[in-house]
């Protein structure tokens, strides 16, 4: 396979791990965070329901208190008490431990001031307050308590009223509101959180925490009924957010709006006049989320990237077992089409030898019979005589040579015989070297001999195996030509085989004929030096005795030929 | 050289006659068949020593050939000539009882030398069984 492959099957792995092990995690965090948010914002909307609530109870109460108070008063002191400066400034000096009363004024019922203890008595002597709308109210209701306003030295106040039963006088009494600004202020709703209280023009009653003094248009839509969650807090238990109400503003409810960066609470307090708004940003409660979020994150991670780590590894190690196998079966391939060239080529040169052998018989048959009348002629007559003769001899000679290829074709198509014996291989080398040292000796070639005296005998063909040795060694006298080496060395392979090693010390042979060497008619002789069978039979006839053949050039120049051949006992 | 009979069977008329010539030449009495059947044939009717039987022919094949002569004719000596050379067919015919296994091509030198070989053998087979036979007569008068 092609390393190309490789990389693609390696790419589609690893996306298939990336995306099997990432995807889920992805879709875990995304699902966690999403929600530990929303539990985030939950806890913002109970906070701020409670937080609301507590507000609430702070302005009632410290109205009420002030309220009860003049309440008290006027029912303890008939108008004709009260209606005496000195009388007043007493009572004044008695109920303002605290400061928190500015100025107290009694009033009759026809809106005369009968009596003025605070700091604008000049400014106020003999004013009538019949006309103001808050004197009728008192008239009617009993008791007011207005909006807030600058006082004096920029302060806020409020002016609390009451009736006495009887409606013949009123008291009033101007309060300092800052001590319940500060109450109000004093809640934690986060480091940009903020709350402050409304009139139901939107006219800001306290200090906004966030310093604005003005609604916004979208505040504004606060105090008009609007979509939202209403919390009924007295019941100690919050109305389930599926009951989500399309319109809410409930005198009795906390109205709560959830905003895109915000959380908005509202309550409408005094009798549905004031309305306390408290604001909290999503952002600043979620620190605690974040930390959680991130946790989660970092385990996600490193957990992904340990599969991951683990998904390659696997992956590397699979593409290393695919590349092997590849390897293996393209060498498998190689061998057996290496085998079946060797089979055809066997059986094709079989038949052609055979085509070939019958008009070989009948050109020496016909020039043997001109051989055998030629004598009869008359030698004066047939001038030439000597030179048919020696022509007739030298067709049948040629005839011979041709003979001699078409049987040695015919020689390795033909299965090995039966008859194998027990074969010293060290003895049939040296027989074979024994053939051939006179023709070394010529071509001045040394033989080397290293034998293995621990070598076993093996059931085989010994002729066909010494036909294999005079080949390769002939070979390796004809490559490397005077002063050359020739190495035989033979040893034990694990027991089960023997190894033999035919070595030269010649030129090698080029890395392009390296597999080609044993292929048919592949010579690198001279035309008509080789038939490039010679290494073709060997292969063959190894191949058949049931071993291997291979050709390989040594470092040290030159090549080697190794046939190992398989120890087969008597059997 | 003793003169004996020759049968040549071989598909190729150009090689049947030839050697018929050159072996009469050398004094052989020689035969001709172009197929087993005809020499099978010729066999029956006709004295013949030394049969040269070619293994691939159309129709009945030289192994098979030689299978039947070796029933017909058991003391007739063959000699098998191919120029397929498989080892297996060699082998069968000297399991069968071929005298020798040639192949083609062959000088006429040789093949002569291994014909008389087989005459030779032929002949002193015969004279074996001859002398049993007298042995026989001696021992078993009638
Ligand atoms: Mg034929």
């Amino acid at each position: 396979m092609e390393v190309d492959n490789y990389r693609k099957i390696r790419l589609r792995l690893t996306t298939i791990f990336v995306v099997l092990i990432t995807a889920p995690l992805a879709i875990l965090v995304v699902m966690t965070t999403n929600s530990l948010r929303e539990t985030a914002i939950e806890k913002i909307e109970v906070s701020l329901a409670r937080l609301i609530e507590h507000k609430m109870d702070v302005v009632s109460l410290f109205l009420k208190e002030k309220e009860d108070l003049l309440h008290m008063m006027v029912g303890m002191y008939p108008i004709s008490y009260l209606g005496r400066q000195e009388n007043l400034d007493d009572l004044f000096i008695a109920v303002n431990k605290t400061g928190s009363i500015v100025d107290l004024h009694v009033i009759d019922s026809s809106g005369r001031q009968l009596a003025y203890t605070g700091p604008y008595a000049s400014s106020l002597e003999g004013k009538n307050y019949y006309d103001a709308p808050w004197f009728q109210h008192v008239l009617i209701k009993g008791s007011h308590v207005s909006d807030v306003f600058l006082g004096f030295r920029n302060v806020p106040h409020f002016v609390v009223a009451v009736a006495d039963p009887l409606k013949t006088y009123i008291l009033r009494a101007t309060i300092n509101s800052e001590q319940f600004n500060k109450l109000l202020l004093s809640t934690q709703i986060g480091p940009h959180g903020d709350s402050f209280i409304v009139n139901r023009d939107g006219r800001l009653q306290t200090p906004s925490r966030a310093g604005i003094t003005e609604l916004s248009d979208e505040d504004r839509l606060l105090l008009a009924p609007h979509e939202g969650t209403a919390v009924f807090q007295r019941q100690e238990e919050i109305v389930p957010k599926t009951q989500e109400l399309g319109q809410v503003d409930l005198p009795g409810a906390t109205a709560i709006v959830k905003r895109q960066e915000s959380v908005v609470a509202t309550r409408w307090v005094k009798d549905g006049e004031w309305c306390i708004i408290v604001k909290a940003l999503i952002e600043d409660s979620l620190d605690p989320f974040y930390a959680l979020r991130n946790k989660i994150i970092m385990v996600i991670v490193i957990t992904s990237a340990i599969f991951l780590t683990l998904a390659l590894l696997f992956t590397n190690y699979l593409l290393r077992r695919i590349a092997e196998e590849d390897r293996q079966r393209a060498e498998l391939g190689h061998q057996m089409m290496q085998m079946e060239k060797m089979a055809t080529v066997g059986r094709l040169a079989a038949g052609i030898a055979h085509e070939i052998n019958n008009p070989l018989q009948m050109i020496t048959s016909q020039a043997g019979w001109i051989g055998e009348l030629l004598p009869e002629e008359d030698r004066l007559q047939v001038r030439n005589i000597a030179e048919y003769e020696k022509a007739v001899e030298q067709i049948k000679h040629h005839v011979r040579r041709a003979g001699t290829i078409t049987h040695r074709l015919l020689g390795f198509s033909r299965k090995i015989s039966t008859e194998q014996q027990n074969v010293d291989i060290n003895e049939l080398m040296e027989e074979t070297v024994s053939f051939i040292e006179r023709e070394a000796q010529y071509n001045n070639v040394t033989i080397v001999r290293n034998y293995s005296p621990s070598l076993t005998t093996t059931m085989t063909d010994g002729p066909q195996l010494q036909q294999v040795f005079l080949n390769l060694i002939n070979n390796a006298i004809d490559e490397i030509g005077p002063g050359g080496v020739i190495e035989l060395t033979t040893a034990m392979e694990k027991e089960k085989s023997i190894r033999i090693d035919i070595a030269d010390n010649g030129h090698g042979i080029k890395p392009e004929n390296l597999k080609k060497i044993f292929d048919p008619f592949f010579t690198t002789k001279a035309p008509g030096k080789g038939t490039g069978l010679g290494l073709y039979i060997s292969y063959d006839i190894v191949k058949k005795l049931g071993g291997t053949i291979s050709v390989a050039n040594r470092n040290s120049g030159g090549a080697v030929f190794t046939i190992v051949l398989p120890v087969i006992d008597h059997g | 050289m003793r003169e004996f009979n020759v049968l040549v069977v071989d598909d190729e008329e150009e090689f049947r006659e030839l050697t018929a010539k050159r072996l009469e030449k050398r004094g052989l009495k020689v035969k001709t068949a172009e197929s087993g059947e005809k020499a099978l044939e010729i066999l029956e009717h006709s004295h013949t020593d030394v049969v040269l039987l070619d293994v691939k022919m159309p129709g009945i094949d030289g192994i098979e050939t030689l299978r039947r002569i070796r029933a017909m004719k058991p003391l007739v000596e063959v000699v098998l000539l191919t120029g397929h050379a498989s080892v297996d067919s060699g082998i069968e015919g000297m399991k069968l009882g071929a005298f020798d296994y040639l192949m083609k091509p062959i000088d006429l030198e040789p093949l002569l030398e291994k014909l008389s070989d087989a005459n030779e053998k032929k002949r002193l087979h015969q004279a074996k069984i001859e002398q049993a036979e007298i042995r026989r007569n001696m021992s078993m008068p009638s």
